[in-house]
């Protein structure tokens, strides 16, 4: 993919994130901080499927976001064929497993499965 | 012949914030917000996995991060947070031409356009807000 491409989808997931985690962030403080965190509050948060849907999405930019920043970081520090595809792909394979282990919290919490 | 890098400083030279103004300084507090961002949504997705323990082991993954020291990370996330989001915008509105200058024939003592006044005011801004929303967290919560 073209790297003008790439910092479209990451400045797209910046913003998209931004306008996300500010709801994210304002669910705690409606209640009170602390009380927003206990286990029930949780648990009726991941089982409201609106919200549930929310968390999916800010995980997912955030880790399009997040691992793609750290992949530009890495190829400003070094560049070479074999260390840009290693960089890139690890990336990728870091961003896929932080999506899945996300989401299986929030399908397992969001039916019931514990 | 031996391969030579051609980023021969490595990573002392991406962190030095010296020679180049305030705008260097953003971009190693740029890197560094992001990377520090990072480390705490991979921490935070293991955290939130607790609550599959039920609530005995959400309760003690709570109890690690609800203390002053958990308090004091968290305070450094939300200035991180708002420092990353402000600067990231203005980097933004850079890339797609607001605020950077006109094009002009470079004469003495070529000063770059796009390092001007607006872009300085929006990093000094990204500052003095990270450092605002620094103490309305630390207000909310160390006030409970």
């Amino acid at each position: 993919m073209r790297e003008s491409i790439i910092m479209k989808i990451h400045y797209g997931t910046a913003l998209a994130a931004v306008a996300l985690v500010a709801v994210h962030v304002l669910m705690r403080l409606t209640q009170g901080f602390a009380e927003s965190l206990e286990y029930q509050n949780v648990i009726a948060n991941y089982k409201f499927l609106p919200y549930a849907g929310m968390l999916e999405i800010i995980l997912i930019l955030l880790s399009i976001h997040g691992f793609n920043g750290l992949r530009v970081i890495l190829l400003e520090l070094k560049q070479g064929r074999a260390y840009e595809k290693a960089v890139s792909y690890g990336c990728v394979a870091a961003m896929i497993g932080l999506i899945a282990y996300g989401s299986r919290t929030i399908l397992m919490v969001n039916m019931g499965m514990i | 012949m031996e391969h030579q890098d051609e980023n021969k400083a490595g990573i002392g030279g991406m962190i030095n914030p010296r020679r180049y103004g305030i705008e260097r300084v953003a971009y190693l507090l740029m890197r560094l917000s992001g990377l520090g961002l990072l480390a705490y949504f991979i921490g935070h997705i293991y955290e939130t996995s607790s609550i599959l323990k039920g609530e005995v082991g959400w309760s003690e993954f709570l109890e690690l991060t609800q203390t002053t020291e958990g308090h004091a990370i968290l305070a450094i996330v939300i200035a991180m947070c708002v420092f990353h989001t402000v600067n990231g915008i203005r980097v933004m509105l850079g890339h797609g031409g607001v605020g950077v200058g006109k094009p002009a024939r470079p004469d003495y003592p070529y000063e770059p356009a796009s390092q001007n006044a607006r872009h300085k005011m929006g990093i000094y801004s990204a500052i003095v807000l990270a450092a605002v929303a620094m103490l309305y967290g630390l207000a909310v919560m160390f006030g409970e």
